[in-house]
């Protein structure tokens, strides 16, 4: 009763999760009447292999798969491990309830346990580890009561070993010795004497299995014993592959089939050397869609967006689809729907998308998948098999094409518009676009175009000519794309995230990944257990490529026995495995935390800092960190900034000490291979975040800043560096081939800050005693030699300040020092002005002083030339010159005396009775001599000798 | 459309120095041209004063006119020939003559440069206003 109440509720998990997807695959599959499946469901015997019966069945089309390709495994009948490893869980459970040779009676007490687990291995292991619940084991059965979930003591009280813990079960608590209070579901209370049940020396590997406790060794040594009795046996199977080999060589392959399939295990190994280039991640690639270990809900709605195109892509119409609200009401669990309503809002945005309207071409709103997600996850495998299922012919273009944007467009047009008419796969094309965040933006921007692409005389169609209405419709998509991207949020993608339906990919449940590992595993003849194959999706971060591939690499290398100690050992090649460099200094100042022990497992994740052998292992893991990081000069400057910040232990400042000499050995590296491009030395570098590991590292979870110290700094001296060199550059030269940027900012400018601000009384400069006159002139000829001034400056809060330009203040302002003495606002003020009218009084001197030695040499030169004259003629422009300079001179005088009385002047006639001519007068006499003389010029202005005529508009018009 | 400039000639020559074997002179092109005033004639008077500044730049004052030019070189220079022919007393000895004395040109200078002064010249100005 309680067994097919378990069953039921199976089902109505099931219906609840499948129903959107059986609605379409019923779709899909016409020939089957949409009506039967519920009650197919309800009779739980499939007669024929059908959809539903697939997804009942978990694996069992998988087998089937895979069984196609090698036919040989088809004959098997379906032994008691297979049958385990369907997703039948709480049937499972029974099964292995049986094995324990529990009563039947107590088959219906027991609860189910929490993690499954703890019931895989002793599932898969058999008899070895169900000692661990073997009834001659009961006292430690209820030590462990705990681990093992078993609630209520009436069952344990009924089992055949009932009477042995009777005797030891006392009302009342013990006098002497150690007990164990137990309470039943019931209220009884019972005192269990311990002491007894010690004596009897229950096995000692049920204690470790279940307590983990005296780990003395690093691998327990059941697992040794284990290794060793795999290994010889390993070497019998070999000698007796080599032997049947020898005889088989001439004996027909009937009877070699047969003979595999004896030696069991070994054939099935045996098969596989012929397969053993493919690799498993192809063979076992899926083939149909039940086969999909990603997420179910993804899958669907991948699949769904697929269909919306059969409108237009095969002319069927879309059936209307019963509400899902119909389809739960059968189900009145009312605790599942409220979870489904609380949690699925999401995931119904998304159906709401799928449930959307067609446009006018009747095309989706979006005419493009964006599947997005981390590696390995079957993105690709996705995309490719419900493509196929739907009924597409997959074209894809990866990121190995030639992605320029002409030949994306070309490649585009000929998937989307074209169609094989020849050949077998008569089938539309379904373009899929692999790794589209490679894809240059140009290329996104065609793809774009091309989704945009509009009818624009979609009215006319009826009207239009038949050429030009098939030339019309060709330009439109009308075949779906799907992308496929690692990094959504690339920049090139934005404009495409827009218009695309997007799908992310959730991480594969490890226990699915697990399920379909053993099953791969069980296929090669490797023994693995369900608990290493958890330890190996979590190493891989439920990467189902890398788990595969590391399955492989592991069984080409003969390891028949997948144990958690070869998976923790091997480095598991990742693809696109890069971590941030924040994660990296976490890993580098925290220790990692001890894992927790599985059960029967030897723990190797570490689990006490001290141990030597543990402390190699973290090198190497910072080591590989590290050098895999790459980012080296950001990793230092990180560690740098934040090393003080972690919990130091020592007083003595050893440690800071050592990490600062480290820090320098770095740099020194780091130069040698900067200057010498010596990279060889590179490899020493991933050195100093192991150090550091080891010198900093705590359990508490480091709070890490990312590193600004670096770029302050930088910035900082740049600008120093910048105000140095501008006073530097106008001071002038007989200075400035004296000091140079160090001697200026060490020696001389603090000084200097403080003589040129001396104690200035705040009044008119006029009123200035000589000394201090003379006292100011100093100041301003210093200011002016260092090429310093006063800059009148607005804060923000609006007030005016005067600051010193170029601003060398802070180039030797300590902080934390007290600032030095300013000046009052008033003596800068002062002070600029001062400096200023200096500067320009001085450029003025110098001016004249240039000019005055030109006007000299001109003299000089004038002078000369005027006795070269005389000595020929008189030349009359010279007369003519001097005549009006002196003319000009006469006349600009000023002609008013103090009081505004025209004044005569009296030099005047002197003036001119000293001209050459006398009497003439200055007027006629310059008249005649320049206005007058014999000869004149008459200027030539050029003339054309084109031939001019009149043109009106009106003739031209 | 094509201005084509004509520029009438005035060709002054003056010997810049003298020494042994011919002279050199400079030819000096103007545009434009030199009027005397009263209808006197060119011949005889001064024309006007010609001066290099210090960068070599002609400059030439005529009149109230003060004009800047440049020097340049001649493609093909020139020579300026005296012809001595034998003096014609009579036609009949010039007829015999004619062998034994023939007419003969003696290079008196040679022209390998030329001043131009074709910018439009400015006025040297004398009346100045009283006030400005």
């Amino acid at each position: 009763m309680d067994e097919y109440d378990e069953m039921y509720g199976i089902e109505d998990d099931f219906e609840q999760q499948f129903a959107d997807e059986l609605e379409v695959m019923a779709e899909m599959d016409r020939e089957h009447p949409p009506g039967v499946k519920v009650s197919e469901f309800r009779s739980k015997k499939p007669i024929s292999q059908t959809f539903e019966e697939a997804i009942v069945s978990g694996d069992v089309p998988l087998r089937k798969s895979v069984n196609n390709q090698h036919p040989e495994s088809i004959s098997p009948p379906v032994c008691e491990e297979e049958e385990s490893l369907t997703p039948k869980p709480k049937k499972r459970r029974q099964d292995v309830v049986k094995k324990l040779q529990f009563g039947v009676e107590n088959c219906d007490d027991i609860t189910p346990p929490s993690s499954p687990e703890v019931y895989d291995r002793p599932a898969r292991d058999g008899p070895g580890f169900s000692l661990s619940l073997s009834p001659d084991r009961s006292a430690a059965t209820k030590i462990t009561t705990n681990v093992l979930d078993i609630s209520g003591l009436t069952a344990l009280q009924k089992s055949p070993k009932q009477v042995t813990t009777a005797r030891h079960a006392q009302k009342r608590p013990p006098a002497i010795g150690d007990y164990i209070t137990v309470t039943d579901s019931m209220g009884n209370r019972v005192y269990l004497n311990k002491k007894e049940d010690k004596e009897k020396a229950p096995d000692p590997r049920a204690f470790r299995n279940s307590l983990n406790g005296l780990g003395l060794l690093a691998v327990p040594i059941e697992v040794l014993k284990e290794q060793i009795a795999e290994r010889r046996h390993r070497q019998v199977l070999e000698e007796s592959q080599r032997l049947t080999e020898l005889m088989n060589s001439g004996i027909s392959p009937e009877l070699l089939a047969e003979e595999q399939k004896d030696s069991g295990v070994d054939g099935d190994s045996g098969e596989d050397e012929g397969l053993s280039s493919r690799l498993w991640v192809d063979q076992f690639s899926p083939q149909h869609y039940t086969d999909l270990l990603s997420d179910d809900f993804t899958n669907r709605c991948l699949l769904k967006w697929l269909k919306l195109w059969d409108t237009v892509v095969f002319g069927r119409e879309r059936k209307p689809r019963s509400t899902p609200a119909d389809v739960r009401s059968n189900f009145t669990n009312a605790q599942n729907q409220n979870q489904s309503q609380r949690f699925k809002t999401k995931s119904q945005m998304t159906e709401e998308i799928l449930e959307a309207e067609l446009d006018q071409y009747k095309r989706p709103k979006f005419k493009v998948a964006l599947l997005s997600g981390p590696p390995g996850l079957g993105k690709t495998t996705l995309a490719h098999i419900i493509a196929k299922h739907a009924g597409y012919n997959v074209v894809e273009i990866n990121a190995s094409d030639d992605r320029s944007a002409e030949l994306f467009q070309k490649r585009i047009d000929t998937a989307t518009q074209m169609k094989s008419v020849l050949g077998a796969n008569e089938k539309p094309n379904c373009l899929i676009i692999d790794e589209i965040d490679g894809a240059p933006a140009a290329a996104i921007n065609i793809l774009l175009a091309t989704l945009n692409r509009k009818d624009s005389r979609e009215g006319e169609e009826s009207g239009g000519n038949a050429l030009k209405k098939r030339k019309k419709k060709q330009s439109v998509l009308l075949r779906p794309i799907i992308c496929i991207c690692n990094d959504l949020y690339v920049p090139a993608l934005r404009p495409l995230r827009q218009q695309a339906f997007l799908l992310t990919f959730p991480q594969t449940l490890p226990s699915r990944l697990a399920q379909r590992l053993a099953e791969i595993t069980r296929r090669h003849g490797m023994k693995a257990d369900t608990g290493t194959l958890m330890a190996l999706c979590e190493k891989t971060d439920n990467d189902i490529r890398a788990c595969i591939n590391t399955l492989q690499f592991l069984h080409s290398r003969g390891q028949k026995h997948l144990d958690q100690r070869s998976v923790n050992s091997i480095s598991v090649g990742l693809k696109d495995q890069n971590k941030g460099l924040f994660s990296v200094w976490q890993e580098i100042f925290q220790l990692p935390r001890l894992k927790r022990k599985r059960i029967g497992g030897d723990s190797f994740g570490g689990f006490d800092e001290a141990g030597p052998k543990d402390g190699t292992q973290r090198l190497q893991h910072i080591l590989h960190l590290v050098s895999s990081n790459g980012e080296h000069e950001k990793l230092t400057q990180g560690l740098y900034d934040n090393f003080l910040s972690m919990k130091l232990k020592d007083p003595g400042m050893l440690g800071v000490c050592a990490g600062l000499d480290w820090m320098c050995f770095s740099d020194l590296l780091n130069e040698c291979v900067l200057h010498g491009q010596n990279y060889s030395l590179m490899r020493y570098f991933p050195f100093l975040p192991a150090a550091f590991h080891h010198l900093y590292a705590a359990n508490s979870v480091p709070r890490i800043n990312y590193p600004h110290s670096n770029y302050e700094a930088f910035t900082k001296t740049q600008h120093t560096k910048n105000a140095l060199l501008a006073m530097l550059n106008d001071i002038p030269p007989a200075v400035q081939s004296r000091i140079s940027i160090s001697c200026l900012c060490l020696d001389i400018l603090s000084l200097l800050l403080d003589l040129i601000s001396p104690k200035l009384r705040p009044v008119n400069p006029q009123l200035y005693s000589t000394r201090e006159k003379q006292q100011l002139y100093d100041l301003i000829d210093t200011m002016i030699n260092y090429n310093l001034t006063y800059r009148q400056d607005r804060t923000p809060e609006g007030q005016y300040t005067y600051v010193l330009e170029p601003n060398v203040e802070d180039v030797v302002h300590f902080p934390g020092l007290p600032p030095r003495r300013q000046l009052t606002y008033q003596v800068k003020q002062l002070i600029a002005r001062e400096t200023e009218l200096e500067r320009m009084r001085r450029v003025e001197r110098a001016q004249q002083k240039r000019n005055s030695q030109k006007t000299e040499t001109v003299k000089k030169d004038q002078e000369g030339k005027k006795t070269e004259v005389k000595k020929q003629t008189n030349r009359n422009h010279q007369q003519r010159l001097e005549n009006i300079v002196k003319q000009t001179v006469v006349e600009s005088r000023p002609e008013l005396d103090f009081f505004g009385r025209a004044i005569v002047p009296k030099e005047k006639p002197a003036v001119t009775t000293t001209s050459e001519d006398g009497k003439g007068g200055g007027v006629v006499h310059i008249g005649k001599a320049v206005g007058n003389s014999d000869v004149w010029f008459r200027f030539n202005e050029g003339v054309s000798n084109a031939v001019r005529r009149n043109v009106y508009i009106r003739e031209l018009l | 459309m094509v201005y084509k400039c004509l520029l009438e000639m005035v060709f002054g020559v003056f010997c810049s120095k003298a020494g042994e074997g011919p002279a050199e002179w400079l030819l000096v092109e103007l545009q434009g041209e030199m009027v005397s005033r009263q209808n006197t004639g060119l011949a005889g008077n001064l024309m006007g004063d010609l001066h290099y500044t210090k960068e070599g730049v002609p400059v030439l004052v005529v009149g109230h006119h003060i004009l800047y030019g440049k020097q340049v070189k001649l493609e093909k220079p020139f020579a300026v020939l005296m012809k001595h022919s034998g003096l014609p007393q009579d036609e009949e000895e010039n007829m015999e003559t004619n062998q034994e004395n023939p007419t003969s040109y003696t290079v008196s200078a040679l022209i390998k440069k030329k001043l131009i002064f074709k910018t439009r010249p400015k006025p040297i100005i004398t009346n100045v206003p009283k006030k400005v």
